[in-house]
C-alpha cells in the first residue's frame, strides 16, 4: 500500500464516522434493497428470487396507482399553497420590524413544534364532520361543511389544511430571505417610479430566488414522503383501518405497511425503489428549472 | 447567500435598513396598523388549535366536541391529567423519548462535527468526492432504506430495543456536517496553525478549538436532531414492540388507537397524552428559540 | 409503571455509550462508540436474513405476554389463579393492545413473548405463515379439555386440522334498539323484526332525526363494514368456502346484502356524515349513544350491553336476536384466543397459562367476583360470555340472577339464546390481513360511493383469492 501523508491519514480518521455510515446504512442498504425487490421475502422463511414479479406486481395493483395518485394530489395542492402563505406571511412580516416581529414569528413556527402524531390527533377531532370545530366554525356563516374526515372526496383536502397549519419553517426561511434584500434597491426601484407589485416582481422576488427554489425543492420532499399524519389519522388500527378504505393511502404509507403489516419485504423494497428513482428524477427536473430560474448574485457580479 | 457566509443571528439585516428615511410618516403608520391586524389574525389561526387541544383536554367526555370557541373549560376537569398516567404509562415515555432524544442529538452533533472538522481543515485526495456523497445522501429519502436498515438491525438482534432509534446517528448526518463545515470555514486558519506550531495534535485542535468555537452550530444541531427524534413516528413503530420502551409519539399513537379509533372512546385521555408529548417540546423551543430560528434561516441560504 | 424488566439496563447502555467521559476526549469517546457499533453492525451484516438473535439465558422460568391488559376482575382474578398455580413463574405482562406489526417483528427478530392475546380471526394466517406454534402437544401433555369450548369458538382455533389457540370470550351479536327511537317511530321496539327488509328499511329511515344537514340520530347503524360478512349470512351467502381456500365474495347474495345495507346507510344521510357522527360516539359511557338517543338502533357485539348494564343500568333499550330473510337468529361469534409464537422460551409456562386462563373453574371464580363487586355496587351483572360453554352453563344457571331491570334480564336470555346460532369465517391462509382486508376495504367503497357492491366485491374477490393462494403455495 501507498504510504500516505500524516496529514492525510488523519482527515480519513476524521472522515471514517462519515464513510463507514456511508457503507452501512446508505450505499449497502440502497444496494441491498434493489437486490431483496427482485425476491419474495417474507422476514420468517428464506428469500427466494422472484424475478421481476414485483414491479410488474405495482403496475397492475389498484392500491399503488392510488397511492401515487393521492400522494401527487396533495404534493401539487401542499407545495404551492404553503409556499403563497408562507410567502405571504414573510412579506408581512418584514413589514412590521422589532420585537413585534419576533413575536410573530414565534407564533407562526409554534405549531412546528407539535409532533406530527399529536398534529394528526388533534385534526382528527377539530375535522369531523358531525361536530368538529373546522364545520362548527363554517357553520357560523351558514355553510355546511364537508365530512372531511370520512368522504373520500374531502379527505386529502382536510390533510391540506392541516398541512397549512405546519407553516413556519418556510416562513422563517422566507422571511430570513426578505431580510436580507438590501433595502437601497428597492428604494431605488421606488425613485423610477415602480409600483409596489413592480417592485415585488422587479426586485424582492429576483433577491429571494434562491430560498423560494430550495422550499419548493423540500416541501415537495417531504410531501412526496408524507406518513406521521396520516398515518396517526387512518391507519394502524384495525377499526382506523377497515374504516377509511384508500381514500387517504399515501405512497410512503402503503411502503410501510407492504413491508412492516403483510411482511412482503421485496415488494416493499421495489415500491421503495421506484419511489427513489422519482425522487431523484423531480429534484433533477427542479435543479435544473431551478438553474435557469434563480438569480445568483455571484453571476451578476462577474457579468 | 453564499454558501460560506457563517451561521448569523437573524436579526442584523442589512446596514441599510436602519439607516432607511420613512418617506411617508402618515401612509406607513396606517399601513403599519393593517400588517399587525393581518399578523393578529394570523395568529389567531395558529394559536387557536392549541387553545382547543387544551381546552378539551380539561373537560368531561361528553363536553369535548361542545363549545369549541370558548376559551376556557367548562366544566374545569384537571383530573383527567390523573387519568392519563393510570390509562398508559406516560412517565415511563416520557422518559424513554428525553434518553432517546438526548442519545440521538448528542450522537449526531459529536460525530458530524467530528466529520466536519475533517472537512474543513484537511485537504487530502478525494475529498470533494467524498463531499459530494454528504451532498447527494441529502436529498436521499429514508424510506428508500427503510427495509434494509431493519434488517440489519434485526439481524444484530437489536429490534425491540432502543438502540435502532439512535444508533444510527453515530455516523454523522450530511446536512449537520454540511452546517458545521461551513461554520468552521468560517474560523480563520491561522487559529488552528498556531495551535499546531505549540504541539497540539488534530484531535487536540478539534477538541479545544473547533469544538468550542462550534458551539452555536453545534447547539442548533442539537435542538435540531433532538426535536426530529422527539417526532419520529415511524422507527419506533417498526423497532420498539413492548410498550414499556415507547417513545411519546409511540405511545401516543397506542393511546389513539386503543381510545379514539379502537371501539373504547375515552377523548379526553387522548387530548390529554397529545398535551403531555407536546408541552415539553414547546417549553424545549422557547429556551432555544434562537438557535431554532437561526438554524431554520440558515437551511435556506445555501 | 416501569414494567419492563429490560428497560432500565439498556437505557444504561444508552448514556454509556454517549456520554462524554469527565475529561477524557469526546472524540476518544465517541471513536470507541463508533468502532464498537461498526464491528456490531458489520457482524450483522453477515448475517442479513438469517433471523434469529441473540437468546438471552433466562435463569429460573419465566413468562411474558403480549396483547393482554389488566382492566377489570375478569383479568386479575384469573391472573390471580395462575400466579398461585404457579408460583415459580416470573410473570410478566406487557399491557397493551395487540399490535400486529409489533407481534411480527419480534417473532421475526427471534425475541417473541412466550403467549400472545389476539384476535381468532388472525390465526389463519399466522398458523400458515408459521409465526405461531401448533398447541397439540400442549393440549394432549396437560389435558386441556378442549371439549369445553363452544363448537364455533374450537372451529375458530384450528387451522390445517391442528390446535393454534384457545379461545377466551364468545362474543355474539345482536340487535339493540332504543326504546325512545321505536316509539317515536310508532313501533313496539319487541316487534322489530329484521327479516322483513323492506319494512326495516322503513323503519331505519322513520328512526333518523337530521337537523339542518346534521345527524341527531342514526335509524338503524348496520354496522359495516364490519359485519359484512353477517349481512351476507343473513342473506344465504358464505364470503369463503368451508375449507378456507376458495373466496366467495363473488357470490350475487353477499352482493345484494351488502347493496341493501348500503341502500339503507344512504337513505339515512349516508355513509361520510354517518361515520363522522359515529366517531363522536362514546360507546361506554355514561353518555353512551342510547343515553343521549344518538341511536334508533345497532347491531353491536353484547360487550355494549353488559357494559351499559355497569354504567347506566336505567337505560330504556331492547335486545333482540338478529334474524336472516328466513326468520332465524344469525350470529357472527368471535373473540380472543390465547396463542403460542414460534420461538417462545417457554412453550410450557405458555401452555399452563393458557390452559389456566380458559379453564370453567377459573372463568367462575372470575365472574363469582364480578357478580360480587356488581352486587356491592347495586348494579346488574348480566354475565361473563365465555368461550367455555361448561363455565357459561354455571355462569348463567348459578351466579347471573334476575336483577330486576327488565331490559337486561331480557337481554341475557336473548344474548344466551342466539349463541347457538353462532357462526365463523372459516381460518384461512391468508385471514388476518389480505382476505378481511379484501372485504372490508370493498365495502368501504361501496359506502363511500366509489364503486358498487357487485364491481367492489368483483375486486375483492380477486384480491383475496390472490392472496390465499400465495400464502397457501
Amino acid at each position: 500500500m501507498r504510504r500516505l501523508r500524516p496529514e492525510t491519514r488523519w482527515a480519513y480518521v476524521f472522515l471514517l464516522p462519515w464513510l463507514i455510515g456511508l457503507v452501512v446504512f446508505q450505499a449497502g442498504p440502497m444496494l441491498a434493497s434493489l437486490v431483496l425487490s427482485f425476491t419474495r421475502y417474507d422476514l420468517i422463511g428464506a428469500p427466494e428470487f422472484a424475478g421481476t414479479a414485483n414491479y410488474a406486481r405495482m403496475l397492475e395493483d389498484p392500491r399503488v396507482s392510488r397511492a401515487i395518485g393521492n400522494t401527487v394530489v396533495y404534493t401539487l395542492l401542499h407545495v404551492p399553497l404553503a409556499i403563497a402563505f408562507a410567502l405571504a406571511l414573510a412579506l408581512v412580516l418584514n413589514r412590521v420590524t422589532g420585537r413585534a416581529a419576533g413575536a410573530f414569528r414565534t407564533i407562526f413556527y409554534l405549531p412546528s413544534m407539535t409532533p406530527y402524531v399529536a398534529v394528526g390527533v388533534l385534526f382528527l377531532f377539530l375535522l369531523n364532520g358531525q361536530a368538529g370545530m373546522v364545520n362548527q366554525f363554517l357553520a357560523l356563516f351558514g355553510i355546511e361543511g364537508p365530512q372531511w374526515t370520512t368522504d373520500p372526496d374531502w379527505i386529502l383536502m382536510g390533510i391540506v389544511l392541516m398541512s397549512l397549519w405546519n407553516l413556519g419553517s418556510t416562513t422563517i426561511i422566507l422571511f430570513a430571505a426578505l431580510r436580507n434584500v438590501p433595502r437601497e434597491l428597492s428604494e431605488a426601484a421606488m425613485i423610477d417610479g415602480a409600483g409596489t407589485w413592480q417592485r415585488f416582481r422587479a426586485v424582492t422576488l429576483p433577491m429571494i430566488s434562491s430560498a423560494l427554489f430550495f422550499v419548493v425543492i423540500i416541501n415537495t420532499i417531504a410531501s412526496l414522503q408524507m406518513f406521521d399524519q396520516v398515518y396517526t389519522m387512518f391507519f394502524g388500527n384495525q377499526v382506523a383501518q377497515q374504516s377509511y378504505g384508500d381514500a387517504a393511502l399515501f405512497y410512503v404509507v402503503y411502503l410501510f405497511q407492504q413491508a412492516f403489516q403483510f411482511l412482503h419485504m421485496g415488494y416493499a423494497s421495489a415500491l421503495a425503489w421506484v419511489l427513489f428513482l422519482v425522487i431523484a428524477a423531480i429534484t433533477l427536473v427542479q435543479v435544473k428549472v431551478g438553474n435557469r430560474l434563480v438569480y445568483y448574485e455571484a453571476e451578476e457580479h462577474a457579468g | 447567500m453564499t454558501a460560506a457566509e457563517p451561521v448569523r443571528a437573524p436579526g442584523r439585516a442589512g446596514p441599510a435598513r436602519a439607516a432607511a428615511p420613512a418617506p411617508d410618516p402618515a401612509g406607513r403608520g396606517t399601513r403599519k396598523v393593517f400588517f399587525l391586524t393581518v399578523l393578529a389574525a394570523a395568529s389567531v389561526i395558529f394559536l387557536y388549535p392549541f387553545v382547543w387541544l387544551v381546552v378539551a383536554s380539561l373537560k368531561p367526555r361528553d363536553r369535548t366536541f361542545s363549545d369549541p370557541f370558548l376559551p376556557w373549560p367548562v366544566p374545569f376537569r384537571p383530573e383527567n391529567y390523573a387519568a392519563v398516567w393510570d390509562a398508559a404509562p406516560m412517565l415511563a415515555w416520557l422518559v424513554n423519548t428525553v434518553v432517546v432524544g438526548v442519545a440521538a442529538a448528542l450522537a449526531v452533533t459529536l460525530s458530524s462535527a467530528f466529520v466536519a472538522f475533517g472537512f474543513a481543515y484537511f485537504r487530502f485526495p478525494g475529498r470533494n468526492l467524498i463531499f459530494g456523497s454528504v451532498l447527494a445522501t441529502m436529498m436521499l429519502p429514508a424510506a428508500v432504506t427503510l427495509v434494509p436498515t431493519f434488517l440489519i438491525w434485526n439481524a444484530a438482534g437489536l429490534t425491540g430495543t432502543q438502540v435502532p432509534l439512535w444508533a444510527g446517528n453515530l455516523f454523522g448526518s450530511a446536512f449537520y456536517i454540511f452546517l458545521l463545515r461551513q461554520f468552521l470555514l468560517g474560523v480563520p486558519r491561522y487559529v488552528f496553525e498556531a495551535a499546531r506550531v505549540d504541539g497540539a495534535s488534530y484531535l487536540d485542535l478539534f477538541r479545544r478549538i473547533a469544538l468550542p468555537l462550534s458551539r452555536p452550530a453545534l447547539i442548533i444541531a442539537f435542538v435540531f436532531e433532538l426535536k426530529a427524534s422527539w417526532f419520529d413516528l415511524m422507527k419506533p413503530l417498526i423497532y420498539l414492540q413492548d410498550p414499556a420502551l415507547y417513545t411519546l409519539p409511540r405511545g401516543l399513537k397506542a393511546v389513539v388507537d386503543q381510545f379514539y379509533q379502537g371501539g373504547d372512546p375515552k377523548w379526553e385521555i387522548v387530548l390529554a397524552a397529545s398535551v403531555v408529548t407536546t408541552l415539553p417540546l414547546v417549553v424545549v423551543f422557547f429556551l432555544g428559540q434562537r438557535y431554532f430560528v437561526q438554524g431554520i434561516a440558515t437551511t435556506g441560504r445555501r | 409503571m416501569l414494567r419492563s424488566s429490560v428497560g432500565p439496563d439498556r437505557r444504561a447502555a444508552v448514556r454509556a455509550a454517549t456520554a462524554r467521559g469527565g475529561r477524557g476526549p469526546a472524540a476518544v469517546t465517541l471513536s470507541t462508540a463508533v468502532i464498537t457499533t461498526m464491528i456490531a453492525a458489520l457482524a450483522a451484516c453477515g448475517g442479513v436474513g438469517s433471523g434469529g438473535g441473540g437468546e438471552r439465558s433466562g435463569g429460573g422460568a419465566s413468562l411474558t405476554t403480549m396483547g393482554f391488559g389488566l382492566p377489570d376482575e375478569i383479568a386479575t382474578v384469573r391472573v390471580d389463579a395462575f400466579k398461585k398455580a404457579n408460583p415459580g413463574i416470573a410473570l410478566q405482562i406487557n399491557e397493551g393492545q395487540f399490535d400486529e406489526q409489533a407481534f411480527l417483528s419480534a417473532v421475526a427478530a427471534g425475541s417473541p413473548p412466550d403467549v400472545v392475546y389476539l384476535g381468532r380471526d388472525r390465526i389463519g394466517s399466522y398458523a400458515a405463515r408459521g409465526a405461531i406454534q401448533p398447541l397439540d402437544g400442549c393440549v394432549a401433555e396437560q389435558d386441556v379439555p378442549v371439549g369445553d369450548f363452544y363448537p364455533a369458538a374450537q372451529q375458530q382455533v384450528k387451522y390445517d386440522g391442528k390446535w393454534y389457540g384457545m379461545p377466551e370470550f364468545y362474543n355474539s351479536i345482536v340487535l339493540v334498539v332504543g326504546d325512545k327511537a321505536a316509539k317515536d317511530a310508532g313501533v313496539d321496539p319487541a316487534e322489530i323484526d329484521t327479516s322483513d327488509w323492506e319494512r326495516l328499511a322503513e323503519l331505519a329511515e322513520k328512526m333518523t332525526r337530521t337537523e339542518g344537514g346534521k345527524i341527531e340520530r342514526f335509524g338503524f347503524y348496520p354496522k359495516l363494514p364490519e359485519f359484512l360478512p353477517l349481512w351476507a349470512k343473513a342473506n344465504g351467502a358464505d364470503i369463503l368456502s368451508a375449507d378456507g381456500r376458495t373466496s366467495r365474495l363473488d357470490d350475487p347474495k353477499a352482493a345484494e346484502a351488502l347493496a341493501y345495507a348500503h341502500r339503507l346507510v344512504e337513505a339515512q344521510g349516508g355513509w361520510t356524515k354517518l361515520k363522522a357522527f359515529t366517531d363522536t360516539f362514546d360507546y361506554f359511557g355514561e353518555g353512551n349513544p342510547f343515553v343521549k338517543d344518538q341511536i334508533g338502533a345497532m347491531l353491536t357485539e353484547q360487550f355494549v350491553v353488559t357494559a351499559m348494564a355497569g354504567t347506566t343500568p336505567d337505560v330504556k333499550i331492547t335486545v333482540l336476536p338478529f334474524k336472516d330473510r328466513q326468520g332465524n337468529p344469525v350470529n357472527n361469534v368471535g373473540g380472543n384466543a390465547w396463542v403460542v409464537p414460534k420461538g417462545a422460551k417457554n412453550p410450557d409456562a405458555a401452555c399452563a397459562w393458557i390452559k389456566t386462563m380458559t379453564a370453567a373453574d377459573t372463568w367462575i371464580a372470575a365472574a363469582r367476583a364480578r357478580a360480587a363487586k356488581r352486587a356491592q355496587e347495586g348494579k346488574a351483572y348480566t354475565g361473563t360470555y365465555t368461550g367455555n360453554a361448561k363455565a357459561d352453563e354455571v355462569i348463567f344457571s348459578e351466579i347471573v340472577k334476575p336483577s330486576g331491570k327488565k331490559p337486561f334480564d331480557d337481554a341475557v336470555k336473548v344474548i344466551r339464546s342466539v349463541q347457538e346460532a353462532g357462526f365463523v369465517v372459516p381460518q384461512s391462509a391468508a385471514a388476518a390481513a389480505e382476505f378481511k382486508k379484501a372485504w372490508e376495504d370493498a365495502a368501504t367503497r361501496v359506502l363511500q360511493g366509489e364503486q358498487q357492491p357487485a364491481d367492489a366485491l368483483e375486486r375483492a374477490h380477486t384480491e383475496a383469492q390472490k392472496a390465499i393462494d400465495e400464502a397457501t403455495s
